[in-house]
């Protein structure tokens, strides 16, 4: 009986990796092996067309000493503490405005959601526009309303702060994965804290906004993880440099520079490993202090 | 059972298939004609135009055919090509952009072409001095030269010289006259720019902008004995800090949200009156003609102060160049030589694509000789001096002035200061890559 019971278990596994083969092969070749390859040529000196020569780590060395390593390190870190939760709340509030039952609702969810699938070299394009300090529709809103129109895009400073109103355009994809999540709230709840006599924000603070927890934490770390990559808006709207005065060299963009524009492979592999490190290494702060501020139904 | 019936026939099935692959390939009758692939990074008008030439091409030549692939590589995206070159799989052929010839040169991408050069009775001076420059490194020839952009031609427009009392038939000629014809061309409203004369720092680009008004001041950019870079040198500082007086005197994001708001063609800002001055490129010629037909402009040279340059002007343009492991580098050299040093190549790469050959004793210098426009870009050219430094750092040369311009019109750092920190880390990145690092 036990024999028998192992045949089939093996014959499992055997037909369990068989059907799962595609999907691990292709993981070892394009996932598995490109990083462990980027973990060598890290210590490498390598321009591509000619063999790699291993330095030790010189690599990293430089980078300790690379001020661009830096300016580009804190223009991502800027980006990433205001474009995360920026897009996090409006998301919020649009999945709670989407949630009312309203006519036409149907309607103004897709409204909401469409600027997630524009595709981002397009979308970035149009912001070009939009933001265009003579003639763009936010500098013309902003005049009409007599108040100052910044450079946004030519203007070291206001480049940012675009860039973060831009991306706050596209949350359309979080604002789903609320307003599935707010689905789940059970409605009881809601309905023992009216008898209660508690107000819409106290409802929301102490029912929704609790259930939520998952979700909201979800999109922090993956909002975070997008943030710490951000490259493609940047890259288009700024024609591969970073402008005006490096205000926009993201550190994918410096990455991406030293790679394929400098062919500084070794060194762009050097800073790709830094990143993941940080990324890593923040991912696993948020989930160790979860447990305080998220809420999985259930728990007591 | 059953299911393994069918699993066997599957396989047997496809070994089958597989034979008949392999026995249909070795019984395909060998192709009378050599076929090679070029990669080019035409698109748009120029695209249909080179089609042209190589239309032509195929017409005359019986055993060789061209298969043209749009593939774009500039200053900054090679990766097709090394990629297609570090596997073995790369075209046979390939456009170069001028500055990038030293650097692909070095990193090993390209085959020097000496050999076919002797061979084709081919001299230095058959070119433009500037062309053949860009193309020698290291004393080898690693491309030649298919167009030759004279960089730049100084473009005035006569209707607002006229409406602001200036004489249309006088452009300026030193940065003095420069100076006062922009003050009594620019008008500012209301915080907006409706008209400037010139923006110093956009002519194609912060760094091609550097350069130009830097050999207008007399200044270098680098010492090829030494391998020194000189963006400090004292002229080229000078001519930054009247790129960046003019940021002073107008504040720069205006300038720049202003230069923003344009495109190109239609959009020119220079084509609409809106940009009275610019350095004007050969292919623009076209353009105007295309898209703003009725501008009444003309065209001189660049103005230089009077201790500068006289006529200073710099090459640029495409090249075409044999990859490393191409496959027919013998069939590539004849598309290279046809394109590049053939009186009747030449002819019809200036006829069907408007560009200047690098060939100087091309049959089509002496029909652009009386042609309007072209006939200033033919004299520039015969003047050129000057081309981007030949060496393996250019691009990154071409990155850090970019940022050294950047740095000094937002005032973030003197013009000194800039130009310093481009040409220590230059002068690194340059001491790295010679060293074969």
């Amino acid at each position: 009986m036990k024999a028998k019971a192992s045949t089939t278990e093996r014959r499992n596994l055997r037909n369990g990796l068989l059907f799962c083969s595609p999907i691990l092969v292709g993981l070892a070749a394009f996932t598995l092996y490109p990083m462990l390859a980027s973990l060598y040529y890290s210590f490498c000196n390598y321009p591509m067309l000619k063999p790699p020569v291993w330095v030790g780590l010189a690599n990293y060395r430089t980078l300790v000493h690379d001020p661009v390593f830096y300016k580009s390190l804190a223009n991502t870190a800027y980006f990433a503490v205001f474009a995360t939760p920026a897009g996090i709340i409006t998301a919020f509030l649009l999945a709670l405005l989407l949630n009312q039952k309203v006519k036409g609702m149907a309607v103004f969810r897709t409204m909401f959601f469409v600027p997630s699938i524009v595709p981002m070299v397009a979308g970035s394009v149009l912001w070009l526009w939009l933001l265009n300090s003579d003639y763009g529709l936010i500098n013309t809103i902003l005049r009409s309303a007599h108040l100052p129109a910044p450079g946004w895009m030519s203007s070291p400073d206001w480049s940012k702060p675009a860039l973060i109103l831009m991306s706050v355009w596209g949350v359309g994809g979080w604002m789903l994965i609320y307003l599935a999540g707010l689905q789940d709230v059970p409605i009881d709840l809601y309905e023992a804290a009216e008898i209660d006599g508690a107000s819409p924000l106290q409802r929301l603070r102490h029912i929704t906004i609790p259930f939520m927890s998952p979700h909201l934490f979800f999109t922090l770390i993956m909002g975070f993880i997008g943030a710490a990559t951000y490259f493609t808006q940047a890259y288009v709207m700024t024609g591969g440099q970073g402008g005006p005065v490096d205000s926009t060299r993201f550190f994918s963009i410096y990455l991406f520079q030293n790679a394929f524009q400098y062919w500084k492979m070794g060194y762009a592999c050097a800073l790709a490993w830094i990143l993941f490190i940080l990324i890593l290494v923040f991912t696993l702060v948020l989930f160790k202090t979860s447990a305080r501020y998220v809420y999985y139904g259930g728990e007591k | 059972m059953m299911r393994r019936g069918y699993a066997l026939l599957f396989f047997v099935s496809l070994l089958a298939l597989c034979a008949g692959c392999a026995r249909d390939s070795s019984t395909r009758p060998a192709p009378a004609k050599v076929v090679i692939s070029v990669w080019h990074p035409w698109g748009g008008t120029q695209k249909e135009r080179l089609a042209e030439v190589i239309a032509e091409f195929n017409r005359t030549h019986k055993d060789i055919q061209v298969r043209a692939v749009f593939t774009p590589n500039d200053l900054n995206t090679d990766q097709k090509l090394f990629t297609s070159v570090a596997a073995g799989q790369p075209p046979d052929a390939t456009f170069v952009d001028g500055p990038q010839v030293a650097a692909w040169a070095e990193l090993g991408a390209l085959q020097p072409l000496d050999a076919f050069i002797r061979e084709s009775g081919i001299k230095p001076t058959d070119y433009f001095a500037p062309c053949w420059q860009q193309n020698s490194y290291r004393g080898k020839v690693w491309a030649m030269t298919y167009c030759a952009d004279p960089n730049f031609a100084f473009a005035w427009n006569k209707k607002v010289f006229r409406e602001c009392g200036l004489d249309p038939e006088k452009p300026p000629t030193t940065i003095e006259e420069l100076d006062k014809m922009n003050a009594r061309i620019t008008r500012i409203q209301h915080g907006r720019i409706v008209r400037i004369g010139i923006i110093p720092w956009s002519q194609f680009g912060n760094a091609n902008s550097i350069y130009t008004w830097g050999w207008a001041f007399g200044g270098s950019f680098f010492e090829p004995k030494t391998h020194r870079i000189t963006a400090n040198n004292p002229r080229v500082v000078k001519a930054m800090e009247w790129m960046a007086s003019y940021a002073r005197k107008f504040d720069v994001s205006l300038v720049n949200g202003f230069r923003q708001g344009f495109g190109s063609r239609e959009q020119n800002p220079f084509y609409i009156g809106r940009v009275a001055m610019q350095c004007l490129h050969i292919s623009q010629l076209d353009d105007i003609a295309q898209y703003a037909p009725d501008l009444d402009y003309g065209l001189t040279y660049i103005p230089a102060p009077p201790d500068g340059e006289r006529h200073p002007s710099w090459v640029g343009g495409w090249c075409l160049a044999i990859p490393k492991g191409s496959r027919h580098p013998k069939a590539a050299w004849e598309f290279l030589r046809w394109c590049c040093r053939d009186p009747k190549g030449t002819q019809a790469v200036g006829r069907m694509q408007s560009l200047l050959p690098g060939y100087r004793k091309s049959p089509y210098i002496d029909e652009v000789k009386t042609r309007p426009g072209y006939s200033q870009f033919l004299r520039i050219m015969e003047e050129c001096r000057h081309q981007r430094p030949v060496m393996p750092a250019q691009n990154f040369y071409m990155g850090s002035l970019d940022r050294a311009v950047d740095y000094a019109i937002y005032g973030r750092m003197t013009c000194k200061e800039a130009l310093d920190k481009s040409t220590s880390e230059t002068q690194t990145e340059l001491d790295m890559r010679l060293a074969g690092r």
